[in-house]
Formats: structure tokens, C-alpha cells, sequence
């Protein structure tokens, strides 16, 4: 192998085929190769979580990994929430709720929410500020995030 | 960060061939939470990124056989927190492991990765101190067992050699029944690096264990056989005696931000006593007494 | 009062959806054919003398395309800044704070420029610098700024900026009739805003047009400082203002917008800069403060005199610290009734962070001090801290500050409510300890909103306003407004903001002003549509106009009620068209204030903390936080919650856990996310309950008030107070870290 690896992956359902570069993080990759800039970058240390995705089921903080790590895998980003236009309910609830304020963070904390979901459809609320717990929002908009997703929970169960 | 060659290895011989062709310009991958910071301030500067995560010997990741639990490299914090295993017979253990950053840090990080980066407030240190964890080191001459406690050198520091991968923990349950507690120290509740990183276990004999880290070079473990700290009659002062000795090694750098050296002395005390009261309740509920 | 319509309810925000989906495009998230990146060179040092800049290495570098250093720029170096033009484009001559730009590189990668930054060489004597209020005022301390740049300033040889005097009566005079007099000194630390979206920036030169991206939430002052610095026309110079992720004020004012431009020019392609985080926490800070408090009472608690001193450290340059040391220490007395004031208030340069605007403007600085000081004196007094503050509040229409706007709310009921939330006269828990704190911040005293919308043919509209959404949810409020007085849907409002070539003139979105000031120019833009559309309806109906009323989204003819849209898709029929309105909201400079203007209105706040103490550790546990506003009328309630709640969490950030440390050379130590603390999502109180009073007596559209700041304002003395309650421990520095409160403990002990 070398400085560029061929890598494959399925992102938001679309396969890709790309060089990237050893040294590019997922999230370089993702925001620069792929055009997808939903997902934001801030801190660069894991600890915001501004850029989170979900790889396999799992979120993870794209800046800490590198972009060759997702070969043969499924990376899904916030563009990859809605269907054919349509938002899903994580993202419905969030509009309801006036989650979002500046909206910067928004895209982490719904591949979070996204996650503990998959996981977990029934979370309670000390389940979703663990999940979240690694998304920071200096809007504070935390009450309003964390209603969103358990109204997001509750819809799915409906 | 710097260009470098990167490497995906399919089995444990490819790795150490690889590393053994790289001398020291190699590192090893496995979550990336401190290898990947590290490369883009420059403070490691690799010819040749060898990713583990491909090596077939590393699965399944966490085994139990008998009462032994082995963790290779590849098993993340997020997998010793749900182990059922782990939070039955090591509740300190996953209570340490819960405790690392976020849920996407520990669905990155890993428990040997933790050791081996080797910070001093490594908060998988005292559980494992406290435990006898034994590191399973794979290099270019097979496989060599090192005691945890051997294992832990200084800060950065540990036993592994240039070439050698640290492949596995293995953890036994103990023989005899432990109570077992973990405690840390943070500036908030939310994810934050500890300040004080601690984890006691008492036995049904009366041998209490503490291992604490963040208060000097490298996590410590020390143990009280006299029997007092064990005792949920002792009072209070001949309990802050023995911690007085269990913790009299401690020297807390004066030059962190993250706390100054009083209040860490001071939280070891307090959590350190904390910790064992609650070891002690987690022993009288697996002897089936409260 | 009866509102038909979307004002007063939630509608979902206008942009939201591209915030929740990914589309919405940030200033980092838009590219340029061609671009360049840039990347700043920075010296590890607080004070230096620069001796040489060497860029031959940096140079050979593949891909670097410019270096730009101090030669590069017109000499005298340009310089700019909302209140003083002292802030160099690039460093020249030395450098004054820790992370100043000293050059500036752009390359074909984001790569090449971090490793060509990294080359260039900056040979520099370190100097010695100062970096607190104590080493700035001292005698032999070395200057910030050079007296040179200072022509004609009073305090010129020395570290003080600005001095400002407010106050009324004589406090020698009525001293004697004091029963108890008590002074103390409170401290509020650097903290930075942590926005989390870094500022960026994007110049690119199209033919004679410059046209600029940046993450700036005033565009129009941005515009106007680029004009004068480039000497381009304000018709050729081009700001575009995408909604910035989080502004808080630290992107209020022009920092790096000017070296991008001239980048850009150099150049000849366009240049991006995205600052790294770190680099935010070096370019921006809330002024960290020493206020001194002196007040007099009577033996049952009625203030007699305040005497209050404000220390405010502002860093390098001065940005905007002047205007937020004098806007906050005119109304340092708090929103209480004192026949007697007397505030100095003094801003002192240092060679740290040049500090700028941050919600609460100076304001929650200040009141730490006053009210945890009134707290002090209620306990010597033996009098509740709750009947203290009711006995001197101001009641509606009192010129608590003679001469100016009079307080412009029944306070009491703001009170009152937030002190029946917590529970204050029931019996508390043993360990447990209540705190009670007011805020009270001024308005805009000055304003400028124009505002256009546009009523399509379709019955559809554009609203088209400067304002700046950074979260607060400016976008819907004001689409909410139009659609609540054209009679249509919310769906069909358009807003359109963020572009100076194509949104009329706004000045600024600070002092949470938008509501009312941009609100007022847009409801002004409506009524300007319905007076044309009276005179469509008289033109189609054949009725006089003065016998046509148009309200609300409906034109009353002769006792018939017909919707606007209506009329206007009838009048449009035969050639198609629109109507266009046009609203300005100006609020003049009162040349005589010493804040040139009054208050539009006051944004006030009552905060009130039950909390728990860890007599081992320190750790301090919100159980109840309540925070309750006087906000004239709430037209989106979802949304001031949503800025009261975020508001009041972002208080307990100051008063918990955020300070930014400095080393012995004055070099800020943590930089980045890992060691500066923001509360998370786990940091939460327990319980956390916002509330809105809503009398309908503001001065905006519907009776509506400002809101966004008020619930930072006392977070940290109403803390601070249920800690002392909890704790008898009297802690007058931030923030309240569990070590800080355990070392408090021993000292009591």
C-alpha cells in the first residue's frame, strides 16, 4: 500500500470508488472529496462531535479517523437521513421541536440520535444525554434537541 | 498531518513483518483517538501507518474460555461496557470504560490502545492494576505474558519493544469473591479527562486493593492487608489512615491546568474512601449479604 | 389582545430544514473555482519586537502561491476597528497578544499552506508584556499601545483606554445617612465564545467587484470597513453573510476580513481562510472584569447610595470593548431605585485576546458583582434576599436612571413568578441552599433597519432583511410578521437575508434588537403594501380610499371583508406585477446621552437556583434553575424558550466551569476543546424551567420586546447565592469549579 489507497465504500446508499489520500481523515474526505458538507468540522480532537457519522450502525467522530478506514463500509452522513426528499422522523421531530437554532451541531447530534435509535427505539432521557453527551451545542439547545428525539422515539413507535 | 505509507495487515505474521521492516518510523493503529490527534499536531510523525483492525487473529475481540475474558487490540471501549461478562465479574472495569469520552470515542478507542498509549491518566489503568491484568505482547519472537503492573513504565512508557504489537489483555475472574469500585475525579459531568482515576476491590479476607492514576508518572497499585479498610464497622479516621499510606506515593504534577496538586491529593482521599465503601457492598451482594 | 395568525405560535423555523438536512451552507461549506488557502502565521510569544520574516523556505513549498507579510501592505499599515482603528491588518512592528497574525500564506492546498506557514521564519524579541489588571496599571508597566496612536487621549501613557463617568446625586452628601455600608470586589474571568462553527472567511476580486463571504453578523458595518480600507465603492464591494454557526458576538466585528481581501487582490484568485478552532479562542474573548462595589443601605434594606467601580481587562486592541464598558456600566446600579449613583467605569488595554462583544455585553460581568454585593448586605442586614430586591425594585415608569427611558416592565410580576418557581418560601431540603439574582440589560440605543417585501403576484412574499439568524430565529419571526399582516400562510414567506448588493441597509444585529427594531421596519413595510393596496382595492372596487381599511391580511369595503391577496391577484390580472414595501426603523444618535441614545427597552431577567454542595469534593448540583423574562410579548414562544433555556445553560458554562488559563508569559494554555469546559448535554440542572412574563408592552410590533441575553445575565450571582445559602462559603470569583469551591472550604474551615 502507499500514500494513496484505493478504498470502496457505500455512503448514504451510494457506492463509491475513490483515491484518498493515507493521510486525509474521513472527515477531509467526506466534506472535500465527496462534496458532502453536512457534516462539520470544529474541534479536530473528538470532543465536539460536530462531525459525527455512523459507519456500520456505529457513530463515530469522522475527524479521528482516517478516510482509507471506510473501505468496505457503510458511512452514513446527515445527507443521508431523508428519502427522496422526504425527512425522516429524527429530522421532523427537530423542525417540530425548534431544536436547531444556528444549526452547526445539528447534523452530529442527529447522527447520534440516529445511532442510539437504531439501537435503542425506547431510550429514555438519561439514555439520550449519554448518546449525545459527545455533541456539543453552545446554542444550548439541549432541552430542545433532546424532546426531539424522544418525540422522534415515540413516533417510530406509533 | 504528514504523508505516510499506510498498511492494512490480514494476520498477526503481516503485522510484525511489516512493523519489523519499518524500524521505528511504524505505528500501530487500532481506534486512532490518540494516534490520530498525534500525527496532525505533528507530535508523531510516522513513515508507515500499520492499521490492526484487518488482522484475523484479533477476532473475535473479546473471548471468554473458563473465567478468563481476552481483549485483543481490536476490542473497543464500547464492547467492554456492554460485555455481560465484564459487568458481571468486572463491574470496575466497564464502570472505567463508560467513563472514556463519548459514545464515539468508545466506539473507537480501545482498551489495549489505552494501555498502551501509556498516559498516566489512562482510565483503564486502575481496574486493570486492581485486577492483575496481564498484557499478551506479540512481536517478532512469539508471544510473551507481562503483568500489567510490569507493563505500565512511565508516561508514554510502557514494555512494549520496537516491533512488537500489544495483541491482548486477558483478565481472570478471580478466584475468591472481589467486591469491586471504580471512582474518578472531572472539572464537569460530561466527558472529561479525570483528574483523579481510581478503582478499589476488596476481598473476602479483608485484602483491600487501590490502583490510582493522574497523580504522578504512572498509575499505582497498592493494597491494605490489614484488614481496617476492608471493615464496614472501621471508623471513618483509622480508614483515612491506611489511605494516607495507600496513597502516600502520589505526586501530582504542579504544572496541570486540569487541577492543582492539593485538590487531587485531597480527591484521592476522598474517592479513594468512597470507592471502597462501595467495593465493599458490591462483596456483601455477591456473598449474599446487606 | 387577539393576534389571527402565526404570531404568537411556533411555526416551524424558516431554515430549518436545511439545517436539518445538511444542505444549509455555512461559510466553510462554500467553494470557489480556483480558490486559494490560506493559513496564518502566528509567533508562540504575548510581546515581541519582530526583527525579520524569512519566507525563503516557505517558498519552495509545492503549491504555495503567496506569503504575505507586513512589505506586502501599504504603508502606514492599514488599520481598522469599530470604535478606534488600531487593529493592524498584520502585526508590524510587534507583536501584541498571544496568536497575533504576523503573515499570512495561501496555497493551491489546505496542506501546503500548514506546512509552508509552519516554514516561515519570524526572528522576534520576546518583550515583556502585561496580562492582568494589576500588571497594566502599574506604574512601570510596559504600554500596549504607543501613546503614538493615541493622539490626544487623556490617558495615553498608560494601559487605561477609557475612563467613563455615570452617576447621579452626591454620595458624600448622603454616606452619613447609611446604616450599613458594605464593599467588596468580585472578579469574572476570560472566556471565550465557542461558537461552533470557527469563523471563515472567503475575498475573491471579479473584475472591478470585491466580493467577501464571511461568517460576520454585520454585514453592513463589515462593508463599510472594507470600503474605507480598499478604497472600493460600497456599490462594488460585496459581503455576503451566510447564517453564521453560532455568533454570540464574536462575529459582531470585522477581525480577518481585511487580510483575506488584500490576500485575494494580491493574488488574483480567490482566498479562503477557515480559522481551526483554537485560533477562534485566540481571536475573541468576553472582557474579564474586576468591579468593586460599595453599597449603602438602610437598616431595612433600602438602598441609600451605590458606588460602583468596573475593571474591565480588554486585551490587545480595543474592537468594541468601550462601547460594551460604558453600555454596561451606565446601568451597573441594576434595576433598582438609588437616590444616589456613582460609577466609574475603565477599560485597560493588556496584551492578551482582544476582547469584543458577548451576549450580556458587560452586563453579566458586572452584575456577579452587584448582585452577590447586595446578597452580602441583605446577610449583615439579616433581611431575606428575596424582600431586599422587592423593596428597591423599580416599578414600572421609573426613571431608575434619572433622565433616561424609564423602566419599561412590571418587574415585580417577573419576579415574583421566577421566586414562586423555585419555591422560595417553602421549606428546603437540608443541604440544600436557594440563590435569587436580577438582570437588567439596555436595549439598542441606536438603529438603523431598513427592510423591503415584496408581494408577488401570487400572493406569495419575500421578506428582504439585513438581520443576521444565527439561531435565534430571526428568518421566522419576521416571516411570521408578514404573513400574520398579508393574510397568508407562512409557507408562502420567502426570507431573504445575508447579501449587501441585494438587502437594504441594516446596521447591526446585536443587543437583541431585531425583533423590535427590524421587526418595527418590517411591520412598517407591510403597512407601507397595505396603503398601496387600499389604493388598488379603491381603484378596482371604485370606492374613495378613505372608505377602504386594510388590516391584518384583510381589506374592509363597505362592511365586506375581502382577503389582500385577493385584491391583489385581481388588480395584477392584466399585466402581472407585484407590490413592493418599503419600512425603516431608525432610532437616532441622541447627541447629548452619554451612550448616544436611551434604551429602546430593557431586557430583564430574574434567576433563582436551588442547589446541592458536596461538602467533600465541591461539586455543586443544580436541582432547580429558573430563569424568567419580561419580554413584552413572546411572537414565537418555541423560539425564546429555545434562546432562554440556551441562554441560561450557556450561563452556567461562565459560572461552572469555563475560564481560559493563562501561562506566566501571558500565552493562553488551553486552547482547543479538551481543556476549555462548555456544558453538555450531561451538565444539565435537573431542572431547568424558562418562562416568558407577557404584558405586550414593548416597543415592537405586537407589544414585543428583545430577548436572547436576558438569561445569561445573573445566572452566576443567583449560583453563587444558593452556594453561600447551601454552604455559608462567600466565593468573588468564576468560575465556581469543584476545586474552587473545595478550596474555599478549607479556608472556612
Amino acid at each position: 500500500m502507499s500514500t494513496t489507497v484505493h478504498i470502496e465504500a457505500i455512503v448514504n446508499g451510494r457506492e463509491h470508488a475513490l483515491d484518498v489520500a493515507a493521510n486525509h481523515t474521513l472527515l477531509d474526505v467526506i466534506r472535500d472529496q465527496l462534496g458532502l458538507t453536512g457534516t462539520k468540522e470544529c474541534c479536530v480532537v473528538g470532543e465536539c462531535g460536530a462531525c459525527t457519522v455512523v459507519v456500520d450502525g456505529t457513530p463515530m467522530n469522522s475527524c479521528l479517523m482516517l478516510a482509507v478506514e471506510i473501505d468496505g463500509r457503510n458511512v452514513t452522513s446527515v445527507e443521508g437521513l431523508a428519502t427522496d426528499g422526504r425527512l425522516d422522523a429524527l429530522q421532523q421531530g427537530f423542525l417540530d421541536l425548534s431544536a436547531p437554532q444556528c444549526g452547526f451541531c445539528i447534523p452530529g447530534q442527529l447522527m447520534s440520535a440516529h445511532a442510539l435509535l437504531q439501537d435503542n427505539p425506547d431510550p429514555t432521557i438519561d439514555d439520550v444525554h449519554e448518546a449525545l453527551g459527545g455533541n456539543l451545542c453552545r446554542c444550548a439547545g439541549y432541552l430542545q434537541i433532546t424532546e426531539a428525539v424522544l418525540a422522534a422515539a415515540k413516533a417510530g413507535k406509533e | 498531518m504528514k504523508e505516510f505509507s499506510y498498511e492494512r495487515p490480514e494476520s498477526l505474521d503481516e503485522a510484525l513483518r511489516v512493523l519489523a521492516a519499518s524500524g521505528s518510523g511504524a505505528e500501530v493503529l487500532a481506534g486512532g483517538t490518540d494516534l490520530v490527534i498525534a500525527m496532525r499536531n505533528r507530535w508523531r510523525e510516522p513513515k508507515v501507518v500499520v492499521d490492526l483492525k484487518r488482522i484475523a487473529e484479533l477476532y473475535p475481540a473479546l473471548v471468554w474460555a473458563d473465567e478468563t475474558v481476552t481483549l485483543s487490540a481490536a476490542a473497543t471501549m464500547t464492547q467492554v461496557v456492554h460485555d455481560e461478562g465484564i459487568n458481571k465479574h468486572f463491574p470496575a472495569l466497564a464502570e472505567a470504560a463508560s467513563a472514556v469520552g463519548s459514545v464515539q470515542i468508545r466506539n473507537r478507542a480501545t482498551l489495549v490502545g489505552n494501555i498502551c498509549n501509556g498516559s498516566p491518566a489512562a482510565d483503564s489503568a486502575p481496574p486493570l492494576l486492581a485486577h492483575d491484568a496481564v498484557v499478551v505482547v506479540a512481536g517478532p519472537n512469539g508471544m510473551r505474558r507481562v503483568p500489567i503492573d510490569d507493563f505500565i513504565v512511565g508516561p508514554g512508557r510502557t514494555d512494549l519493544h520496537e516491533g512488537e504489537i500489544g495483541f491482548a489483555l486477558d483478565l481472570t475472574v478471580p478466584s475468591r469473591p472481589v467486591g469491586a469500585a471504580y471512582e474518578r475525579m472531572t472539572r464537569r459531568k460530561g466527558t472529561d479527562l479525570a483528574s483523579v482515576t481510581l478503582c478499589a476491590t476488596v476481598d473476602d479476607v479483608g485484602v483491600t486493593r487501590i490502583a490510582f492514576g493522574s497523580v504522578g508518572p504512572r498509575a499505582w497499585l497498592r493494597s491494605d492487608a490489614t484488614g481496617v479498610l476492608a471493615d464496614p464497622d472501621a471508623p471513618a479516621d483509622s480508614k483515612a489512615a491506611i489511605l494516607e499510606e495507600v496513597f502516600a506515593d502520589a505526586s501530582p504534577s504542579v504544572r496541570s491546568m486540569r487541577a492543582s496538586p492539593d485538590y487531587r491529593n485531597a480527591m484521592l482521599r476522598v474517592l479513594g474512601a468512597r470507592a471502597v465503601e462501595r467495593a465493599i457492598v458490591r462483596l456483601q451482594e455477591l456473598q449474599g449479604v446487606s | 389582545m387577539t393576534i389571527n395568525g402565526p404570531v404568537g405560535t411556533s411555526p416551524n423555523r424558516v431554515g430549518g430544514r436545511d439545517r436539518v438536512t445538511g444542505a444549509q451552507q455555512y461559510v466553510a461549506d462554500i467553494h470557489l473555482v480556483d480558490e486559494l488557502h490560506a493559513k496564518l502565521v502566528k509567533i508562540d510569544v504575548s510581546r515581541a519586537r519582530i526583527i525579520s520574516i524569512d519566507t525563503t523556505k516557505a517558498e519552495q513549498v509545492s503549491g504555495v502561491r503567496l506569503i504575505l507579510t507586513p512589505d506586502d501592505l501599504p504603508r502606514p499599515m492599514p488599520r481598522f476597528g469599530p470604535q478606534y482603528a488600531d487593529r493592524p491588518v498584520l502585526a508590524v512592528g510587534t507583536v501584541n497578544y498571544h496568536g497575533e497574525p504576523v503573515a499570512a500564506v495561501a496555497a493551491e492546498t489546505k496542506e501546503a499552506a500548514e506546512e509552508a506557514a509552519a516554514l516561515v521564519e519570524v526572528e522576534y524579541e520576546a518583550l515583556p508584556g502585561v496580562f492582568s489588571i494589576d500588571a497594566a496599571l502599574d506604574s512601570d508597566a510596559p504600554l500596549v499601545q504607543d501613546p503614538s496612536v493615541r493622539p490626544g487621549e487623556t490617558f495615553a501613557d498608560s494601559n487605561i483606554k477609557t475612563e467613563f463617568n455615570f452617576g447621579w446625586g452626591d454620595i458624600a452628601a448622603v454616606e452619613g445617612e447609611a446604616d450599613c455600608v458594605i464593599e467588596r470586589e468580585y472578579e469574572f474571568p476570560m472566556i471565550t465564545h465557542f461558537a461552533i462553527e470557527p469563523h471563515a472567511f472567503i475575498a475573491t476580486l471579479d473584475g472591478d467587484e470585491l466580493s467577501v463571504w464571511s461568517t460576520i453578523q454585520h454585514p453592513f458595518q463589515l462593508q463599510k470597513t472594507l470600503a474605507k480600507l480598499l478604497d472600493i465603492p460600497l456599490s462594488k464591494l460585496r459581503i455576503f453573510a451566510p447564517d453564521p454557526g453560532g455568533g454570540f458576538g464574536g462575529k459582531q466585528h470585522p477581525k480577518l476580513e481585511p487580510l483575506v481581501c488584500y490576500m485575494a487582490l494580491k493574488a488574483g484568485r480567490p482566498v479562503r481562510l477557515v480559522m481551526s478552532l483554537e485560533e477562534t479562542f485566540q481571536a475573541v474573548r468576553r472582557p474579564s472584569t474586576r468591579v468593586r462595589v460599595r453599597l449603602g443601605l438602610s437598616l431595612d434594606g433600602t438602598l441609600v447610595f451605590s458606588d460602583i467601580e468596573t475593571n474591565y481587562l480588554i486585551g490587545a486592541y480595543v474592537d468594541i470593548a468601550d462601547r460594551v464598558a460604558s453600555k454596561s456600566s451606565y446601568v451597573a446600579a441594576g434595576p433598582y431605585k438609588v437616590p444616589v449613583v456613582k460609577i466609574i467605569g475603565r477599560t485597560i488595554l493588556s496584551n492578551t485576546t482582544p476582547t469584543t462583544a458577548f451576549r450580556g455585553f458587560g452586563v453579566p460581568q458586572i452584575t456577579w458583582a452587584r448582585e452577590s454585593t447586595l446578597d452580602e448586605a441583605a446577610l449583615e442586614l439579616g433581611i431575606d434576599r428575596l424582600d431586599i430586591r422587592r423593596r428597591n425594585l423599580a416599578g414600572r415608569g421609573d426613571e431608575f436612571v434619572p433622565g433616561d427611558t424609564p423602566a419599561d416592565g412590571d418587574w415585580i410580576q417577573t419576579v415574583e413568578r421566577a421566586a414562586e418557581l423555585v419555591g422560595w418560601r417553602t421549606p428546603m431540603p437540608e443541604g440544600r441552599g436557594r440563590g435569587i439574582a436580577l438582570g437588567l440589560k439596555s436595549g439598542p440605543t441606536t438603529g438603523l433597519s431598513y427592510s423591503t417585501v415584496r408581494l408577488l403576484a401570487d400572493g406569495s412574499a419575500l421578506v428582504i432583511s439585513g438581520t443576521s439568524d444565527m439561531g435565534q430565529g430571526a428568518r421566522t419571526v419576521f416571516a411570521q410578521i408578514v404573513a400574520q399582516e398579508m393574510g397568508i400562510s407562512i409557507d408562502r414567506v420567502n426570507v431573504l437575508m445575508g447579501d449587501t448588493a441585494i438587502v437594504p441597509y441594516d446596521q447591526q444585529t446585536s443587543a437583541s434588537r431585531s425583533t423590535v427594531l427590524m421587526g418595527t421596519s418590517i411591520h412598517r413595510a407591510c403597512k407601507d403594501i397595505h396603503a398601496k393596496v387600499r389604493t388598488m382595492a379603491s381603484r378596482l372596487y371604485g370606492v374613495a380610499e378613505n372608505l377602504i381599511e386594510v388590516d391584518g391580511g384583510t381589506v374592509r369595503i363597505a362592511g365586506e371583508d375581502h382577503p389582500i391577496v385577493e385584491v391583489v391577484q385581481e388588480s395584477m390580472a392584466p399585466l402581472g406585477g407585484e407590490v413592493i414595501g418599503n419600512g425603516e426603523m431608525r432610532k437616532d444618535k441622541e447627541p447629548d446621552h452619554p451612550l448616544a441614545g436611551s434604551a429602546a427597552f430593557f431586557e430583564f431577567n430574574c434567576t433563582a437556583i436551588e442547589a446541592e454542595v458536596d461538602p467533600e469534593t465541591g461539586e455543586i448540583e443544580i436541582i432547580k434553575h429558573i430563569t424568567v423574562g419580561d419580554v413584552g410579548t413572546a411572537l414565537n414562544p418555541q423560539q425564546v424558550q429555545g434562546q432562554d433555556d440556551g441562554a441560561a445553560i450557556m450561563g452556567l458554562g461562565h459560572t461552572l466551569m469555563e475560564v481560559l488559563i493563562l501561562d506566566d508569559e501571558g500565552r493562553t494554555r488551553n486552547l482547543g476543546a479538551i481543556d476549555y469546559r462548555i456544558p453538555t448535554s450531561k451538565d444539565l440542572p435537573i431542572a431547568l424551567i424558562s418562562e416568558s412574563i407577557e404584558n405586550h408592552d414593548g416597543p415592537g410590533p405586537y407589544g414585543v420586546k428583545g430577548v436572547s441575553e436576558g438569561s445569561l445575565l445573573c445566572t452566576a450571582p443567583a449560583v453563587g447565592s444558593a452556594v453561600r445559602d447551601a454552604t455559608g462559603l462567600i466565593i468573588r470569583d468564576l468560575p465556581l469549579t469543584p476545586q474552587r469551591v473545595w478550596e474555599a472550604m478549607k479556608e472556612q474551615a
